[in-house]
């Protein structure tokens, strides 16, 4: 479908300049002088790369119809990973040069959102927070207080993240998959 | 449309209200008389960058098409005209077709001052001036922290359009006046060009090269003498090719423009005709032009300059914010 690039909305798919993109933020702007723009961050779903990206708003650009499926993430290997679609038992695949880091948080059987276009995987749709057990840390120092203080922890995928001082090892904790940060700690 | 309440933000909009409390202290100090203004007008100068709202009065069976306005100049320069003096208007404008975004939303505060008998350097001076004011009752001190940078108000980085163009993006003096090199020169750099005008073209390398970079060597940056086809109700300068226009930047964010006043009617008329066919062929809505403000060109307005200032944007930098909306106890939100 096409478009005015000024009614763009994050979480679309577009079809620019020969590559797919999808919306990762839009901020409508107008300098005053000449065209309104439309300010976005997009980014490029065969690289995973963000760019900055000002499109005169009155720009037509051709929106993607995209279906956003649940499917299970099977294993990965070095240049895929492997999902399922458990209705329909098909298998898809996506570069994980597209998946960007958000691999590293995933583990085998979990759900997660597929983006699909014309029967072919896209991207995952990242969950806003996964769960994961620290299979292996270090006991912090009694006494250590300094407030902020972090330390390394391994987690069950493999990943290393950093993580507060008082986080002990077999603790289940929140990690936020796209920036690879800590939230929380999850009660047992 | 949405009405969101955010009690949340009241911390942030109480500094919205000392910027506010600032800028009249100031201004007041500085002999400049406040004017109150009317927000409705039956018609108005024609701006083709920009859409207006359009309402009506109904008596009985007669129904007046009234138009919301998109900024007080209108009115100003008839006063000044009849010799009002140096004046300010600090109050609502509105302007349709602008999304709710990080920096716009179509019903805003606008604060907007004329000083007479100067230019668009003299209100640079002035500015700078209330800046330095602002701050120092706020924070006590001549600099102030926006997005973890200090920005000191002591002088403006003054840097013209050419200058900018050349230095940011490539882009020499003879290419950025010559509507067929630029475009050219746009292509190349992989911008869309077909089937946009030089100043559409303009502006989006304008923003995405340029814009970004201003106000972000720890001093408010002024860039000043735009393309004539930017002149708006600017004077241009002696060589035909720019006008006496500037906009002033903090941390990228674009505050405020300012013109030395095109005070000749003729030019002025010439210009107005010119910026109702472009909304014209833009579809934008119609409007009649507001004749009365060429009879008051007509009548003699002073040499003067003035500033117009998104008022948001302004108290925003103080609050240390990234959007407008975050000052607001009450959001009217645009979904799709």
């Amino acid at each position: 479908m096409k478009i005015n690039a000024g009614s763009l909305k994050k979480g679309e798919f577009i079809f620019y300049q020969s590559g797919i993109w999808q919306i990762q933020k839009s901020d409508f702007y107008s300098p005053g002088k000449g065209s309104a723009l439309m300010k976005t961050k997009i980014k490029n779903l065969i690289n995973g790369k963000n760019i900055d990206y000002s499109f005169k708003s009155n720009e037509t650009v051709e929106t993607l119809d995209v279906e956003s499926i649940e499917m299970q993430y099977l294993y990965k290997d070095n240049e895929n990973i492997y999902l399922m679609d458990e209705r329909s038992y098909n298998q898809f695949t996506v570069p994980l040069s597209t998946v960007g880091s958000v691999a590293n948080f995933m583990k085998e059987g979990d759900k997660v959102f597929v983006y699909v276009h014309d029967e072919k995987a896209l991207n995952i749709r990242p969950p806003m927070s996964v769960r994961l057990k620290v299979i292996e840390t270090e006991d912090s120092v009694k006494g250590d207080t300094v407030s902020g203080a972090k330390k390394q922890a391994t987690l069950e995928t493999g990943v290393t993240i950093m993580v507060p001082l008082f986080v002990k090892q077999g603790e289940t904790i929140l990690i936020n998959p796209e920036t690879g940060t800590y939230t929380e700690r999850v009660k047992q | 449309m949405q009405i969101q309440t955010h009690i949340e933000n009241l911390k942030k909009y109480t500094v919205y209200l000392q910027v506010k409390e600032a800028v009249n202290q100031f201004l007041k100090k500085q002999g400049y008389l406040e004017i109150d203004l009317p927000v409705l007008s039956p018609a108005l100068i024609p701006e083709s960058y920009l859409e207006v709202f359009e309402t009506q009065f109904n008596y009985f069976k007669s129904h007046k098409k009234l138009y919301l306005t998109p900024s007080p100049e209108l009115f100003l320069k008839r006063l000044l005209a009849y010799g009002i003096g140096n004046c300010y208007y600090l109050g609502k404008s509105f302007r349709n077709h602008e999304r709710s975004s990080s920096l716009h939303e179509f019903e805003f505060n606008m604060l907007e001052f004329y000083k007479v008998k100067t230019d668009y350097m003299g209100i640079a001076d002035e500015l700078l001036k209330m800046l330095r004011f602002i701050t120092k009752k706020i924070f006590k001190k001549s600099y102030l922290f926006f997005q973890g940078k200090k920005i000191s108000f002591d002088r403006w980085e003054k840097i013209s359009i050419s200058q900018a163009f050349e230095k940011y993006a490539g882009i020499n003096e003879k290419e950025l006046f010559d509507h067929h090199l630029f475009v050219k020169k746009a292509k190349k750099k992989g911008y869309r060009v077909r089937g946009f005008t030089y100043e559409d073209l303009w502006s989006q390398v304008y923003v995405a090269e340029i814009e970004i970079r201003l106000g972000t060597n720890g001093l408010p940056t002024l860039i000043y003498d735009y393309p004539k086809e930017f002149a708006a109700l600017a004077k241009l300068n002696k060589n035909g090719q720019t006008a006496q226009r500037f906009e002033f930047y903090i941390g990228g964010v674009e505050l405020g423009d300012c013109y030395t006043e095109l005070v000749d009617w003729q030019e002025q008329e010439k210009r107005f005709f010119e910026e109702q066919k472009r909304r014209l062929k833009e579809n934008k809505l119609y409007h009649p032009i507001d004749k009365g403000f060429i009879e008051a060109l007509k009548y003699g307005l002073v040499d003067c300059a003035g500033v117009a200032i998104g008022f948001e944007r302004l108290a925003m930098i103080f609050a240390d914010l990234q959007s407008i909306s975050k000052l607001k106890l009450i959001n009217i939100t645009y979904e799709d």
